[in-house]
């Protein structure tokens, strides 16, 4: 039984490490002369600067990513944060939990639970009923961790994620960051005698006997499955596969030496009174060995399609922040276009099947009902059961 | 001579690999010719192809 993987960002390496462990065949292709996508790492000065990622797994060592590397047999330690979050609100930080919020806006986000149930209600909406504190927070933690505004969004889009907080707890920092899970992965695969290569797929066709992969210089392959992590606007284009148009979230990411710590915890800052940045996280707080300094991210959404303005007011949050400390801004990343933080605005994700038999789409753009990471996991998950059931060794 | 195309979103791999930190992004890579020591690593890192090499 061969199975093709291509991408190696963590989709599609999460993917290759079950079913290697399964015992299945496993190939892995990857254009770049690094794994891991938008979830890995490259010391820079001192830094451990990410691709992408803010070094963080949305529900930490008790959701579904870390099930699944716990299940392929991947070692990596995962600090969990502590608090799962706090505010930055008129000058202070607090600790934010329920009772952070007032008890009319609790009771404001069950009235508009249950009135999404009979319509689609849009975030703003909801959004314009809270008190102040809850509607920045709101606002803030929809950017930091989906890059989207209220206006963006549905309430319905948004409720899983709720319900995965509530019933796995908040964030956590892989130790060695994002590269030390990319890196796990990639020996189970390797101990499982499976394959990685370093190739640019171009095509991918039906046959009689399943699909063919096809590469530079006329090459190709022949698999049962064939499993795309590269997202399902590049799947489209490698196939005949037809999927409807997806719109991406796009990002501006700061990363920042600093003298003095500004954050004492391993958790997400969310600033609430801010133009464009909605979140820091001192990530050298969990693993000191991320950073020569302590090491802050920060990351706003972009609202307008002017980077330059965006990073101009981006800047201009962080220079009210970090007013007194000393710090070194190493270096600004922004996410469109190609290389996105989400291929797909939060609920609106593609299926894993496709119509193509022996195909299927994971990762980032394929996700279950969860954020980021985690969201690929359950994607894989399903993949991976899917296999199983259909396909015998 | 490395040439940074239009299709740069800025995400600053090139940065990050570049042995000669001859790149600076804000929004856009820019390259510094002076410095520039064309090994070519930033367009083989460059994830949407958006570096090129001019003669
Ligand atoms: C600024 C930012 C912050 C983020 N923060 C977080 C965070 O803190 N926590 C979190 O959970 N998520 C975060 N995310 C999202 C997370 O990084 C992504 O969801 C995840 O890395 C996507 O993984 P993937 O497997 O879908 O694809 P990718 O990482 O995009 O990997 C796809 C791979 O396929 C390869 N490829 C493409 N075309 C071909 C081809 N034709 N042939 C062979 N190979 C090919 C690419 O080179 C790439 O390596 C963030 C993203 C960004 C941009």
């Amino acid at each position: 039984m061969r199975v093709a993987v291509i991408g190696a960002g963590l989709g599609g390496l999460l993917t290759a490490a079950l079913l290697s462990e399964k015992g299945y065949e496993v190939e892995v292709f990857e254009k770049l002369p690094f794994f891991g996508g938008r979830f890995t790492n490259f010391n820079y000065k001192g830094y451990e600067i990410t691709t992408g990622a803010l070094h963080m797994i949305p529900h930490g060592s008790k959701g579904p990513l870390a099930k699944l590397l716990k299940k392929a047999g991947a070692k990596i330690e995962i600090v969990d944060s502590k608090p799962n979050g706090t505010a930055l609100y008129r000058g202070e930080e607090i600790v934010v939990n329920r009772k952070s919020f007032p008890l009319k806006s609790r009771l404001m986000f069950g009235f508009y639970y249950l009135k999404n149930l009979f319509r689609e209600v849009k975030l703003s909406e909801v959004e314009s009923r809270l008190d102040d504190f809850s509607a920045k927070f709101l606002r803030a933690f929809l950017g930091w961790s989906l890059s989207v505004t209220p206006s963006q969004v549905t309430f319905s889009e948004v409720y899983p994620i709720y319900e995965a907080t509530y019933e796995f707890g908040g964030p956590g920092i892989p130790v060695g960051g994002c590269k030390s899970v990319i890196n796990a992965l990639i020996e189970v695969i390797k101990s499982n005698d499976c394959k990685l290569e370093r190739n640019t797929v171009r095509a991918i066709r039906k046959e009689n006997f399943g699909l063919s992969v096809h590469f530079y210089r006329r090459e190709s392959k022949k698999f049962e499955v064939v499993i795309s992590d590269i997202g399902p606007i590049e799947t489209c284009r490698l196939t005949e596969l037809k999927l409807p148009e997806l719109s991406e979230s796009r990002g501006i990411k700061y990363s920042i030496a600093l003298e003095e710590p500004l954050i004492d915890h391993t958790s997400v800052m969310f600033t609430l009174e801010t133009r464009r940045i909605c979140g820091i996280n001192q990530v050298t707080n969990a693993d000191p060995n991320l950073g020569k300094k302590h090491f802050l991210m920060a990351h706003q959404p972009m609202i307008t399609s002017n980077v330059k303005f965006e990073i101009a007011e981006g800047l201009r949050d962080l220079k009210e922040i970090l007013k007194g400390y000393k710090y070194e801004l190493l270096a600004i990343q922004s996410f469109s276009d190609g290389w996105p933080v989400n291929r797909a605005k939060i609920g609106c994700d593609c299926k894993n099947e496709t119509s193509i038999k022996g195909l299927y789409l994971v990762g980032d753009g394929a996700k279950g009902d969860d954020i980021e990471v985690d969201g690929i996991a359950l994607g894989v998950e399903r993949v991976v059961k899917k296999i199983e059931k259909e396909v015998v060794l | 001579m490395i040439v940074i195309t239009e299709r740069c979103v800025g995400c600053a791999i090139c940065m990050l690999v570049c042995p000669a930190e001859a790149i600076r992004v804000e929004g856009k890579a820019e390259v510094n010719i002076e410095k520039c020591e064309s090994c070519k690593k930033c367009l083989i890192y460059c994830p949407i192809n958006a570096v090129s090499w001019v003669e």
